[in-house]
């Protein structure tokens, strides 16, 4: 009797051979009714958790940000097209000039023109197709996250192939692509094919980045502790912070050049502020207090754990938001799992 | 069909494209206006669904899922004059006091296009300039058999008659149709043309329409469709005709019976149907297409199916205009289209993703259809007037999901009649996991021994005044269509 299914069936709640709830009745009742309050579940898609949609917004403020025209917008265009003109204009003159006193110059300064047109636009369209590139990234991670939250077979499958088709071109990706591809043709739902991408494609890159982070806090830790004067090691901080999140960024499929690293740092800064108030809660505090013991030792140690810590927070932001895969099967690290040294734990 | 002049009705489309092209104009220029339809098969709960929503918004009830109001953006919402003078107004309250009356019972059912304008004003959070901002929802409420005779359009009277008679004489439904299947072998289609005859014959057809699409059967499929909804149509000689056995692709005599119907049908396509897809099915931008799945679910298998085929003839019309000579006479622009299963509330919410799988599989060729329709669509289950509270009944071992409220008068589950004032708590049966199950067998107007879910018609709730009625996920369905609109 496996498909046993019940029969339908009503009681009338003022039959007195029904229990309702706490009304009293008299004999041993037929059948029992007790109502239910609770209300009823609402089968929306499951919503973003907390940390996606942080890292959403992040992004949205910086690589993902839609190009607006503001008034600092205007006055660039029109100081950079008046600058690019004047300099048009004394190139004319150069070659004018040099062409009236020897040919042969003449022609090599035209040369050299043509060279830095060239490079120009090259660089242009490079600066472009990494905008374009960092774009395609976070929208991915959006498309992913939606995915994985819906549960969304066909979404998943898209999303997952967009992922493939930006590691393809790794070759030691080349086991983990052809996993992933042959999950893509099975019966999987939506989020396990979400999760296995990541896990394949995703978290490999993840340990890279990780080690880059631990080395750049320990770099900076350790230079500022010795570094005879404050000035050096801002500019070292600086230099490593921006080596850092450039490393990161390439290790999961990005190649910010100067305009990408812009927006870059804008949604890596964006991301700090938000989750900000989150670090005090948990990471930073603690480091805090680390500090404390180190500052008892030396200040210059102290200082120098400080900035190897803030080093390490901004490359967790900057993991969060070049990473084109929300973290679900893997934890999103903070600071003490990526710089666990700074902490007085085990070394690294 | 080959047509012979050819330059008329390219001038005709010409004229109806124009005017397409204005009338959108005027809605850009009005600004934040949104259109939207209600639609369903007779039964499925249109106007209770149109009075809820409407209620809901106007007494700015608690709806959590949908954002504008849970974000605290929704400043107030207000009925205005509706911008169509030409279209009936919904009577929003009167079904409102019908609802929340003494003698509260369920509003008389849609027979008619009506529409109703909603003015929201709220604060936009998003775009270009955040702040007060305002969306003029109009409502068109239309009966979903309309919907079913665009695929007259592209039959001649021919097909359509042998197609319908052929339908009449499959087992399911021979027996409502024995009279006027009866009646049809005594007339002759060559003869001469008798107005009695002919309005015999329609009356008996549209009383085999009817029949079918009583309670016990739940027959769906059936254009068309201004037969059940005459409207102010009714007697006219566009809608007194009925099919005949007469060939295809050959000509009657003229002054014949057959041709007089041929004419008739004729122009119930051009003066019925075609102004209806033009004037306001094209104007339409989100659609809800309200569906009662338990009623075709009390009846057996067949009349599941029989929901599934309309359901698909109803994707037809949305489909429609994207690839197909239709396009000529309307271009629909629906973007969002929400399935929803009416009545959830007569179920445990336990079973309402059951529901759901159910309504899933009897739309599944039609959202299979919608692939190309480059619209975005959503299936869920929902009550506008939840009637119910939930309850478990311990009964002989057995530990059910049950539903209290009040039964309507008459209503009987086994040997328990109600009396439309006792309340009493209904296990209306479980449904299966795997919905193809329900869809097994040719089983029609089931008795109620042989079926294993019986669900009963309860009354509407009681509310406190001047607050909106309880309802399941009507909030939801909101968020999908209109939310992005109040962003």
């Amino acid at each position: 009797m496996s498909d046993y299914r019940p029969r339908p069936r009503a009681f009338r709640l003022d039959d007195s051979g029904v229990a309702y709830d706490d009304r009293p009745t008299a004999q041993a009742p037929r059948a029992e009714v007790r109502s239910e309050t609770a209300p009823i579940p609402d089968h929306a898609p499951e919503p973003l958790d907390e940390g996606e949609r942080e890292i959403e917004a992040a992004q949205a403020s910086g690589m993902a940000r839609r190009w607006r025209p503001t008034l600092a917008t205007l006055i660039w265009t029109g100081l950079g097209g008046l600058v690019s003109l004047g300099i048009g204009l004394w190139v004319d003159d150069l070659i004018v000039a040099l062409w009236a006193k020897a040919q042969g110059f003449g022609w090599l300064a035209l040369v050299f023109a043509a060279l830095l047109v060239a490079g120009v636009l090259g660089l242009g369209f490079r600066e472009f197709f990494a905008l374009m590139r960092q774009r395609r990234i976070a929208q991915l991670h959006a498309d992913l996250a939606q995915a994985h939250a819906r549960d969304d077979r066909d979404l998943a499958r898209a999303a997952v192939a967009r992922l493939m088709a930006l590691y393809s071109a790794r070759p030691e990706a080349a086991r983990a692509l052809a996993e992933v591809s042959r999950a893509r043709g099975e019966i999987i739902d939506g989020r396990d094919l979400v999760e296995i991408a990541e896990r394949a494609l995703v978290k490999p890159l993840d340990a890279r980045a990780r080690a880059e982070v631990a080395a750049a806090a320990k770099r900076v830790s350790l230079v500022t502790a010795l570094s005879p004067r404050a000035v050096l090691d801002v500019v070292f901080v600086a230099a490593q912070v921006i080596r850092l999140t450039r490393r990161i960024a390439e290790i999961y499929g990005g190649r910010p050049g100067l305009l990408g690293f812009i927006k870059l740092a804008r949604s890596i800064s964006a991301h700090l502020v938000i989750t900000g108030g989150m670090a005090v809660g948990d990471s930073v505090l603690q480091g805090l207090v680390g500090h404390g013991i180190a500052a008892k030792l030396s200040s210059r140690m102290g200082e120098g754990v400080l900035n190897g810590l803030l080093t390490a927070r901004v490359g967790v932001s900057a993991m969060a938001v070049c990473r084109p895969a929300p973290f679900h099967a893997v934890k999103a690290p903070g600071v003490n799992d990526v710089a666990p040294f700074l902490f007085g734990g085990g070394k690294a | 069909m080959k047509n012979p002049m050819g330059t008329m009705p390219f001038l005709e489309n010409l004229a109806s494209e124009a005017g397409l092209v204005a009338r959108s104009l005027g809605d850009y220029l009005r600004g934040g206006a949104l259109r939207l339809g209600v639609t369903g098969l007779s039964r499925s709960g249109k106007t209770v669904f149109v009075t809820s929503l409407v209620n809901n918004l106007l007494t700015q009830a608690r709806l959590p899922v949908l954002a504008v109001a849970a974000e605290g953006r929704l400043v107030r919402a207000q009925l205005d004059p509706q911008p169509d003078d030409a279209v009936p107004r919904f009577p929003y309250e009167e079904h409102l006091a019908a609802l929340s009356g003494p003698d509260r019972h369920w509003p008389q059912s849609t027979r008619r296009i009506s529409q109703l304008r909603l003015r929201i004003e709220y604060a936009r959070a998003a775009g270009w300039n955040p702040g007060p901002a305002r969306l003029d929802l109009d409502i068109v409420d239309y009966p979903g058999e309309w919907l079913l005779d665009l695929t007259l359009l592209d039959k001649s009277y021919g097909r359509w008659s042998s197609e319908t008679i052929l339908a009449s004489r499959a087992p399911a439904r021979a027996p409502l149709a024995g009279a006027w299947l009866a009646h049809l072998d005594g007339l002759a289609p060559q003869g001469k043309f008798d107005e009695d005859v002919a309005r015999a014959a329609a009356t008996l057809f549209t009383e085999y329409l009817r029949a079918a699409r009583g309670d016990a059967y739940a027959l769906s499929t059936l254009p068309p469709g201004r037969f059940l909804m005459p409207g102010d149509l009714e007697g006219s000689p566009a809608l007194t005709f009925a099919p005949l056995p007469v060939e295809e692709n050959v000509e009657p005599a003229p002054g014949s019976l057959a041709a007089m119907m041929q004419r008739r049908y004729e122009s119930y396509k051009t003066h019925v149907v075609k102004p209806f897809f033009r004037d306001h099915f094209s104007r339409l931008d989100r659609q809800i297409v309200l569906v009662d799945a338990l009623g075709a679910l009390n009846s057996g298998p067949a009349a599941l199916r029989d929901l599934e085929n309309a359901l698909t003839d109803v994707m037809r019309a949305f489909r429609a205009g994207r690839a197909s000579t239709l396009g000529s006479i309307f271009r629909p622009r629906v973007d969002r289209i929400l399935f929803a299963a009416t009545k959830a509330d007569h179920l445990h919410h336990a079973s309402h993703d059951r529901l759901e799988a159910v309504l899933r599989t009897l739309a599944g060729k039609a959202l299979a259809r919608a692939k190309g329709v480059g619209a975005e669509i959503d299936v869920i289950a929902l009550a506008a007037v939840r009637a119910t509270r939930e309850a478990t009944i311990r009964h002989g071992g057995d530990e059910l999901p049950a539903i209290i409220g009040a039964p309507e008068q008459g209503e009987r589950i086994g040997d328990q009649v109600f009396d439309g004032v006792a309340e009493a708590a209904v296990f209306p049966g479980e449904l299966p996991d795997d919905p193809e199950r329900l869809f097994e067998g040719d089983a029609l107007a089931l008795p109620e021994a042989d079926n294993d879910l019986r669900f009963v018609r309860f009354r509407p709730p009681i509310w406190r005044k001047g607050e909106a009625p309880p309802h399941i996920r009507l909030d939801r369905a909101l968020q999908f269509l209109i939310g992005d609109r109040l962003a």
